[in-house]
């Protein structure tokens, strides 16, 4: 008899929407998220491309309802540890740590955040920002309750600290709550880890790291998102306003060996958030091949550009120091060109999540040779392995609405065959 | 019936009780008369506040409730869960955000204070006017109609079907497979393609689940989610009548035709082919000009009617590259060049599939200004200069544009084109491929360009949206805020039907009167306030509720 319960792992918006559909049909959902949060990467984006719609507002009522929705067991801050079984009897074993705030209890009023004496650089604003040992990424996160980061909180290294516990009137906290080991019987599993974005900082040439005004495109995301570490305020490090910036297309692209699929488009959605804010800042988007398919990217890419942009094709760039500034150095039409800018934003390659090597073994599945999860040919949301399926950017680069339609399609595929 | 309202104030931990004074809310509300109960919470949203909640309802007998705590998109459907464990009526139930439209935003406690008190009578004045909406099932049927027999629609149809749901597959030409019939491989796999549609062909033969209409038409298709009526003209012309639940629109696409842009020289020199004519000749066998003899030197045009159309069609560069690898695998000594402006390789695999296709010698030229002439092309580099390649054939990468009879079932199902003519997605990023028209879905390319795995995803996804919401024995629970019109206001002018985004009104023709079929409406306002004669209002949002709660906050 097979169980028709699902796991899905990972709760970006492939495997929200996946865990929304299958519980709707009456599965039964384990949804597994390593982080404290769910909403993955898009929560990030200020807007997106190309309706420039806020993502948050947009992804907020799913996540609402994957909240509310009895037939989905979200386990946040869980990975999983080993996979036994087959297709239709699988037995999942899941290590579930501690968050030590009571999801319950907890009413999200954050007012624990404050007495934490530990300050350190937030993950989830891209290191921009600051959090506590007691935090929750940025505001409008879901769910809305903290977690305590045993690593950089004192009272795990010995100190006698209690602040947040005193501060809190709902006797949320728990330092005594343990990780957790749970078995979970399920029929078919759905990977949607996502991805990680390379770091540019594997090549010199870009000046990342070493000039602070080089930001890549995810920390400039978080620039401009009104709940991130500047409330949206476009600043250089030394306070003041970028006069121009430049946005350099395909970073890693060699490296990695294959197109990303998605630079391009919300490289010219900055030129929108770099308007909206400064309009009269100077804008140029350097790029090597247009990838803008669809039947609506061409015309979004028309209106950024009425926007005002400059939008070179350019090649062999790098950003060296000269004089006080920084300078862009790269070949326009075959000549040498120097284009002196305030600010540099990258638009690193897609890649897989650090640890996708490790999932892939635990699940026995392949990846291919960029580490991304193999799939099935012709039938891109299965695995070789049967009952284990696969969605979105963990199966190769793509956008939103192709991550969604994969999910779906994964759903289609659980529920026609298992 | 006496009324017997109840007014619950959450404190919500420190959250409202330090900047709003509850107290003072407290006795403003008690001199209200038709106020029966009135009690303060720490925290409602808690187990505890839920039952308490729960009990004081039972325990008092109330008619509706009114509270004060924080936004409806945190804890309304909380509460409305509560009031029907209690036995009372969700929409009886006013929530009054007096945390993040009070506390949270007024500084000044005794400004706050004044504000959520307004708040509060706004809603005790509201509350008595609010009707009890009860959730209506319908039935729902499990079988589903596929537009389209190709891989689209096919791929839908085998995941569609089963022992409980009955696939009706109508396809218009002779034969299941559509384009991709004329094609010898895919790429970048290079594979060949018979194999895949052969398997999935013989799939949809085998299953007793699907019923196949070759040569058919969809002629008409009435009705709402779960229960649609088509109408299907057969290959005997018979017109079949055919009831279903949802329906899935895969018609593919259509070519640009070359001619339309008189540079290319299609139409006027014999061998320039467009992408499907050549690869039909690749299929044959044998790669030939027109005289007989072998070419020695292919043009590959990417981009054709980009600029007319406006858009890249998605698909052009990875299959001009398959081109060029059947012309060097059957010609290995011909010269082949690409002619492109930009290489849209997107996606893991192309990058190499390109580096791959280069390697076997084939030439890629940027090129703008493209023009054919005799045996030869005309050209300008990137950097302005003009430059002229000799070619004896030269291939057209067309774009890809809707079927030509898109238009007419966009209409037939009141679902919505794009600017561009594709079927347009409920929602570009969340939803796509669902339709405006609940039921009515679109894969493939009839949404927009893709190549055949996108399609097979979406074909997938289809699968998934009508396998997760329309569900053999169980019964669909629509909207219950709809909008209503009345027929004594109505004066017939239909502005309605223009803004409604569902196809959730239609006209009345004899009454002269519109009409709001309550299963599609799903409450978003657009006709109430497009109605010139007042005559439409939307349940839960009356004139008068609103106006009623609008004056006592401004009293």
């Amino acid at each position: 008899m097979n169980n028709g319960d699902v796991l899905v792992i990972g709760a970006g918006i492939a495997g929200i929407e996946a865990s929304l559909l299958l519980a709707g049909s009456g599965r039964k959902v384990y949804l597994i998220e390593k982080s404290s949060y769910i909403g993955g990467n898009v929560i990030k984006y200020e807007h997106v491309f190309s309706n420039l719609e806020c993502a948050t507002c947009m992804v907020a009522p799913k996540q609402q309802e994957l909240l509310e929705n009895e037939a989905i067991e979200l386990l946040t801050l869980s990975e999983v540890l080993d996979v036994k079984g087959s297709s239709g009897n699988f037995v999942v074993k899941v290590r579930k740590r501690a968050r030590y705030v009571d999801l319950v209890n907890c009413i999200g009023c954050n007012t624990c955040f404050d007495p934490c004496p530990v300050s350190l650089k937030n993950e989830f604003e891209e290191g921009l920002g600051e959090r506590k040992a007691i935090y929750i990424p940025c505001a409008g996160a879901l769910p809305n309750v903290p977690a305590i980061d045993p690593e950089n909180c004192i009272r795990f290294q010995g100190k006698d600290c209690q602040a947040c516990k005193e501060a809190c009137m709902f006797d949320a906290i728990n330092f005594d709550e343990k990780d957790e080991e749970l078995e979970l019987k399920v029929g078919a599993i759905l990977v949607a880890t996502g991805f990680n974005a390379f770091n540019p900082n594997k090549i010199s040439q870009y000046g990342y790291g070493k000039f602070g005004d080089v930001y890549t495109a995810f920390e400039f995301e978080r620039m401009f998102a009104s709940n991130g570490p500047t409330e949206g305020k476009i600043l250089l490090r030394n306070g003041q306003s970028p006069k121009s910036v430049a946005i350099l297309h395909c970073i890693g692209r060699k490296e990695k060996g294959y197109c990303s699929a998605v630079c391009c488009m919300y490289s010219l959605k900055f030129i929108h958030y770099l308007k909206d804010k400064l309009p009269e800042v100077k804008i140029y988007e350097l790029y090597s091949d247009l990838c803008i398919p669809g039947k609506s990217y061409q015309k979004f890419y028309e209106e950024m550009k009425e926007k005002g942009a400059d939008i070179i094709r350019a090649k062999e760039f790098k950003v060296i120091e000269e004089g006080k500034g920084m300078v862009i150095k790269c070949i326009v039409n075959g000549k040498e060109s120097s284009f002196p800018m305030d600010m540099v934003i990258l638009a690193p390659a897609i890649e897989p999540r650090e640890d996708a090597s490790k999932l892939a073994e635990v699940l026995a599945i392949p990846q291919d040779e960029h580490g991304f999860f193999q799939e099935e040919p012709y039938i891109p949301i299965a695995t070789p392995r049967e009952g284990v399926f696969i969605a979105g950017c963990a199966q190769d680069p793509k956008d939103i609405q192709d991550s969604v339609a994969q999910s779906e399609a994964a759903v289609g595929r659980i529920l026609a065959t298992l | 019936m006496e009324e017997k309202i109840g007014v619950y104030i959450c404190e919500c931990g420190p959250n409202i009780a330090e900047n709003v004074d509850i107290g003072k809310v407290i006795n403003v509300v008690s001199s209200i008369p038709s106020v029966e109960v009135l009690e303060r919470h720490k925290l409602l949203c808690s187990e505890g506040g839920k039952k308490f909640l729960k009990q004081s309802i039972q325990e008092h007998g109330l008619t509706r409730i009114v509270i004060a705590a924080c936004s409806p998109k945190q804890h309304e459907s909380t509460f409305m869960r509560v009031c029907e464990e209690a036995g009372l009526n969700p929409h009886l139930f006013q929530l009054v955000n007096i945390r993040e439209q009070c506390a949270w935003i007024i500084e000044d406690k005794e400004k706050a204070t004044e504000r959520a008190t307004r708040y509060v009578r706004a809603a005790l004045r509201r509350i008595p006017y609010h009707q009890p909406l009860e959730k209506r099932e319908i039935d729902c049927n499990p079988d589903v109609l596929v537009i389209g027999g190709g891989i689209t629609g096919i791929e839908a149809s085998l995941l569609l079907a089963g022992p409980d749901r009955r696939v009706y597959l109508v396809e218009k030409t002779s034969s299941l497979g559509g384009k991709l019939r004329e094609f010898e491989k895919l790429s970048p796999s290079m594979e060949s393609t018979s194999r895949l549609l052969e398997q999935k062909i013989r799939g949809v033969e085998e299953n007793e689940n699907i019923e196949v209409y070759t040569d058919g038409e969809v002629k008409e298709v009435l009705g709402f989610l779960g229960n649609f009526i088509a109408v299907v003209k057969t290959g005997e012309n018979e017109e079949l009548e055919i009831k279903v639940g949802s329906v899935a629109v895969a018609t593919g696409f259509d070519l640009f035709d070359p001619k339309e842009v008189p540079r290319y020289g299609c139409g006027k020199f014999d061998d320039v082919y467009t992408a499907l004519e050549f690869e039909k000749m690749n299929a044959g066998g044998k790669i030939l000009l027109k005289n007989g003899q072998s070419p020695k030197s292919i043009a590959i045009i990417h981009c054709v009617g980009r600029e007319e159309k406006g858009y890249c069609s998605a698909v052009c560069c990875a299959y001009s590259l398959k081109f060029a690898r059947y012309l060097k695998a059957r010609l290995p000594d011909v010269k082949v060049s690409n002619l492109y402006s930009e290489l849209s390789v997107p996606g893991k695999a192309y990058q190499k599939f390109y580096q791959e296709t280069k390697d076997t010698g084939v030439d890629f030229i940027r090129a703008k200004e493209i023009e054919v002439e005799e045996k030869a092309i005309k050209y300008r580099t990137e950097e302005g200069k003009e430059q002229n390649l000799s070619a004896d054939m030269v291939i057209l990468a067309p774009a890809i544009q809707p079927s030509s009879d898109a238009s007419k079932l966009a209409e037939m199902l009141k679902i919505s084109q794009d600017g561009k003519g594709f079927f347009k997605e409920e929602h570009e990023k969340l939803g796509p491929v669902s339709t405006s028209m609940e039921g009515i879905f679109i894969a493939g390319c009839a949404q927009g360009p893709k190549n055949v795995a996108d399609s097979l995803v979406q074909a997938g996804a289809v699968a998934g949206k009508i396998l997760s919401s329309v569900i053999p024995g169980k019964k669909l629970e629509p909207e219950v805020r709809t909008s209503e019109i009345s027929k004594a206001l109505c004066v017939g002018c239909q502005t309605c039907l223009e803004v409604c985004a569902y196809g959730a009104i239609y006209f009345d023709e004899i009454k002269r009167v519109s009409v709001v079929n309550e299963i599609l409406c799903r409450g978003c306002g657009n006709c109430v306030a497009s109605c010139p004669s007042g005559a439409i209002s939307l349940k839960h949002f009356t004139a008068t509720q609103i106006h009623q709660e609008v004056v006592e906050a401004l009293r």
